[in-house]
């Protein structure tokens, strides 16, 4: 993994939405190509914040964003999703009213010719949504919408996708479903970043993971390195062995 | 897909007209003995039925006209307040501003700019001056979200702070409008529209014409909702905008055209309606504002099909009640089915309650 590109960067982010106050005090964060990384914090900490700060929907005070070596700071979300980025947003991530296939076309806006075969890949990784596509997104349960959400984002093929915590709301089984979802779609080499308030089960399936505190990226290290971390443990994971 | 889609909104609809109808017809026998008991509205139904025209179904016919023209006004209203959650108080002032830029151009009197010294006489013909007032109001709707609308949004101004620029912007339009064409109504067309007797109804081929007109523009903005890229996207924005900008949707395009188009179907339904009550006064679309909002909450806030049965419904009622009541009332009448429907559909007859989680 060491010897992989360094595909996004991250470096002492400042940011915040209130005028004055910030949530981030400088956080940075570096990812590889290819990397499964889980972003885990206390609540507070600035975890989607920072998500959001990379995706642009926070403002960016100080530091900056690089993606593949090209500055991104403070881009507008249709300029990054046309550079490769997808954003699931944790609440509010479908389109209510539109339907299944609907929801997916607007996934696609910006590849609109490549619809189709887009939906198609999709379809292969989300049988039922094509055999729901006419059906309102309104009227989904919360793990379905997440699932629409997962594929919205997946059909600009994105090298780069950001989760603002997918599994939360869900039930233990569908949190599962989700955690082997996200592994699968970065085995087929899509970087993904993900925020998780779950921190044991999404450091299980982590490449890397980072502890966010008091909106600054504390420490960095593997998945596995960090569920045996005494101090995470301590924190994070309680005292209860995995 | 339509029909899927919108198959329980249309029996919803179909069911609300339902009851209007047998409601009616109820009302229409008891009004019948009514009638023969008062002398006045024995006069009304003498000088009506001397044509051999049916006073309730003439009514009836003249609300699903004055319907159709308050749709073609609200629908804008209703796009705007969709994708970008303000109530634009001065949208009543685009329905006027498009009729009085077409009378500027067609009619043959002296017409000159405000504070410029020289008149003239454009005087096309209202085929041409029409389209060209349309045009210009579709501009001014692009001008407006340029120069107004899509600053505040970029700087983050609440919505509140936006309605009250928007009655600002309304209070200041009509008196611009005051102004440059004068207190009185204008006529866009000085010729008489004949009418003609079609059964019980009695109808000049203006108002057929305008009819058409106004369905078929109701009927391109559905097309264009349901089945072109750009309308799934404008229905995306109105749902979650946030959603729609991380999907790759440029926002600030797809609401500067929701303004052009609500602008243009106002200005549309200005004309049609100056040409259908034969004038119009400098404030007439500023009375209609009211309407308007009763018909876009009727039919479920935001829901873009909603505008359009709330107008029917707003029109119907508003034109038959002038039947038993005295017309001085029926704007008040259909206000008083506004507030029976949302207690007992809150969301409106076309909203759907939203599923939590």
């Amino acid at each position: 993994m060491t010897d992989k590109p360094v595909i996004l960067n991250a470096d002492n982010l400042i940011a915040g939405y209130l005028p004055g106050i910030n949530i981030l005090n400088g956080c940075s964060m570096e990812v590889k190509e290819g990397e499964l990384i889980g972003i885990i914090g206390p609540n507070g900490a600035g975890k989607s914040t920072f998500l959001k700060a990379l995706f642009g929907l926070v403002p960016v005070r100080d530091g900056s964003v690089t993606l593949g070596g090209e500055d991104i700071t403070n881009l507008r979300a249709d300029e990054l999703v046309k550079r490769g980025v997808g954003f699931v947003p944790q609440t509010n991530n479908v389109f209510p009213s539109l339907t299944i296939e609907e929801n997916l076309e607007m996934g696609a806006y910006q590849a609109s010719k490549n619809f189709k075969k887009q939906l198609k890949r999709i379809g292969d990784l989300f049988p039922v949504l094509i055999e729901r596509k006419n059906q309102r997104a309104g009227s989904l349960s919360g793990g379905e919408r997440q699932m629409v959400a997962m594929a919205r984002a997946l059909m600009m093929d994105p090298h780069v996708l950001l989760l603002d915590e997918p599994s939360a709301g869900l039930s233990p089984a569908r949190q599962d479903e989700t955690f082997v979802r996200t592994r699968e779609i970065n085995k087929t080499g899509v970087t993904v970043i993900m925020v998780e308030q779950n921190a044991r089960r999404c450091l299980q399936i982590c490449d890397r993971g980072y502890v966010l505190d008091q909106g600054t990226s504390a420490y960095t290290a593997t998945g596995q390195e960090l569920l045996k971390d005494p101090k995470v443990i301590e924190l994070y994971l309680g005292t209860l062995g995995a | 897909m339509l029909a899927t889609l919108d198959r329980r909104a249309l029996l919803r609809a179909a069911l609300v007209f339902l009851i209007a109808a047998v409601g009616i017809t109820a009302v229409l026998t008891m009004g019948g003995a009514a009638e023969a008991a008062t002398a006045e509205t024995e006069a009304v139904t003498t000088t009506a039925s001397s044509g051999g025209t049916n006073l309730l179904i003439q009514n009836l016919f003249n609300g699903i006209v004055f319907g159709l023209l308050l749709a073609l006004a609200s629908v804008g209203l209703s796009l705007i307040y969709g994708t970008t959650g303000l109530s634009n108080f001065a949208h009543g002032e685009m329905v006027t501003f498009g009729a009085m830029i077409t009378y500027f151009l067609a009619t043959p009197q002296e017409v000159s700019f405000p504070l410029l010294p020289f008149s003239f006489s454009v005087n096309w013909p209202f085929w041409l001056a029409a389209p060209v007032g349309i045009a210009i109001a579709t501009g001014f709707g692009w001008i407006q979200d340029k120069i107004i609308w899509s600053q505040l949004r970029r700087r983050r101004v609440a919505m509140v702070q936006q309605m009250i620029v928007s009655i600002g912007l309304s209070l200041a339009l009509v008196n611009f409008i005051q102004w440059w064409m004068g207190g009185r109504p204008v006529r866009l067309v000085t010729s008489i529209d004949p009418r003609n007797q079609y059964g019980p109804i009695s109808v000049g081929n203006v108002t057929l014409i305008s009819m058409a007109i106004a369905i078929a523009a109701i009927l391109g903005v559905a097309f264009f909702l349901q089945r072109t890229r750009l309308g799934r996207a404008t229905r995306a924005v109105s749902d979650n905008p946030a959603l729609a900008s991380a999907s790759g949707i440029k926002v600030n395009s797809i609401i500067r055209i929701v303004w052009m188009m609500a602008a243009g179907l106002a200005a549309l339904g200005g004309i049609l309606l100056a040409l259908y009550q034969q004038g119009i006064g400098f404030d007439d679309g500023t009375k209609l504002l009211m309407m308007m909002f009763a018909a876009v909450t009727l039919g479920g806030l935001g829901h873009p099909y909603g505008a359009l049965v709330g107008s029917l419904i707003i029109g119907i009622v508003a034109e038959v009640s002038t039947v038993w009541l005295p017309p001085d009332l029926k704007f008040a009448t259909a206000l008083g089915i506004l507030i029976i429907v949302l207690l007992v559909r809150p969301q409106g007859i076309l909203g759907k309650p939203e599923r939590v989680g």
